[in-house]
């Protein structure tokens, strides 16, 4: 763990990020005037978040199996792609990973 | 308070059912719809008390995780930058990035919420906002009240904060062998999210996911950029392109 910080510290400025976006609009009324390019490029934020947060990680945590973590989210998609929820493409992809480590 | 008139109006275009059972939205109402928040929380959370313990927190540094944050997908990145040794100002503005979308739901919801809630009720009815508060609660012609809103988000909440304290503890019980193969809960987590986004939004969806990817690895492997900042750039500039070829094909069709 290369963490210096205690652990304290990363969960507080997470919320503190997340709160004032919360609160924002409650005192602010710009949010409804934005240009519709801006508007449209913010709303795809959550989705261009999910590349990067997948790759390169998925390869580089698994350095003796580099396949592993890519068979695993692969096997987890098509789970999730063919069925609503999270707990089953969770709990496949790692039964899939725990069987390559092996 | 609403101008009487104006709520009359507004109750005569809702919903039949909410008409007869009740003139307002009420807290019992809104633990009730809150309840299949719950229930699809709990799993998702636990899968965030999972990976905490992979990352090394504590018990209780994961509920408060849970309990400070109320965010899915802003926790499992913010512990996903803490992995990798991110500093603090990466994990700020990416956790603010990936949260934006709060301030326009929250918008929304605070022009349709009964006038007149201010202080420390609004700010914890704010800290409450989540996709999926949002989605059940903008769909009421009535305005939203203080207790029905209330009730919804403390369900939500409470699947939330329990299901990322019941993760941890499974966790603590999993055999060795299977803890390994745990790391890899996030990108399943993260997939599964990207898979069901596709289904319903098509093909954009899996392009500016595969824009953002590539130039991530691009930047953190051949440049071996910081993660964090090389995150809010990949998103940013994925985000852009996809907000200007989307019109390009609407024009078109």
């Amino acid at each position: 763990m290369n963490t210096q910080l205690p652990f304290i510290i990363p969960i507080l400025v997470s919320a503190l990020a997340t709160f004032l976006v919360r609160i924002l609009p409650y005192y602010v009324t710009f949010l409804d005037r934005l240009p519709p390019f801006l508007s449209r490029s913010l709303r795809l934020l959550p989705i261009a978040a999910l590349g990067p947060l997948i790759f390169p990680g998925v390869i580089l945590d698994f350095p003796n199996r580099w396949y592993a973590g890519l068979v695993a989210v692969m096997v987890s998609s098509l789970i999730a792609y063919r069925r609503n929820g999270m707990i089953i493409p969770i709990l496949s992809s790692i039964l899939v990973t725990y069987l390559l480590l092996l | 308070m609403y101008h009487r008139g104006d709520l009359q109006e507004r109750q005569g275009t809702d919903n039949l059912l909410v008409m007869k059972a009740e003139n307002q939205l009420t807290f019992l109402q809104g633990c009730l719809e809150g309840a299949p928040i719950f229930v699809g929380y709990f799993p998702t959370a636990m899968a965030f008390g999972l990976v905490c313990r992979d990352l090394g927190l504590r018990i209780w540094e994961a509920v408060l995780f849970s309990v400070t944050n109320f965010a899915g997908s802003g926790q499992f990145l913010a512990a996903s930058l803490m992995r990798s040794g991110s500093i603090l100002l990466e994990i700020f503005i990416s956790v603010l990035l990936v949260n934006l979308r709060y301030s326009f739901m929250g918008a929304e919801l605070s022009r349709k919420l009964e006038k007149g809630i201010g202080g420390i009720a609004r700010v914890l009815l704010a800290h409450g906002t989540t996709d999926e508060v949002f989605s059940v609660a903008v769909l009421h012609r009535l305005p939203i009240t203080k207790p029905y809103l209330a009730g919804l988000e403390l369900t939500a909440y409470l699947g939330w904060v329990s299901g990322t304290a019941v993760g941890f503890l499974v966790g603590m019980v999993l055999p060795s062998a299977l803890q390994m193969a745990v790391g890899v809960t996030l990108y399943a987590m993260f997939s599964s999210l990207l898979a069901q986004e596709f289904r319903q939004k098509g093909l954009n969806v899996l392009i500016i996911a595969l824009i953002s990817a590539s130039l991530n690895s691009f930047l953190t492997l051949a440049l071996k950029w910081g993660v964090g900042y090389s995150f809010v750039l990949s998103m940013l500039t994925a985000s852009f392109l996809g907000a200007w070829f989307i019109t390009e094909e609407e024009h078109t069709a």
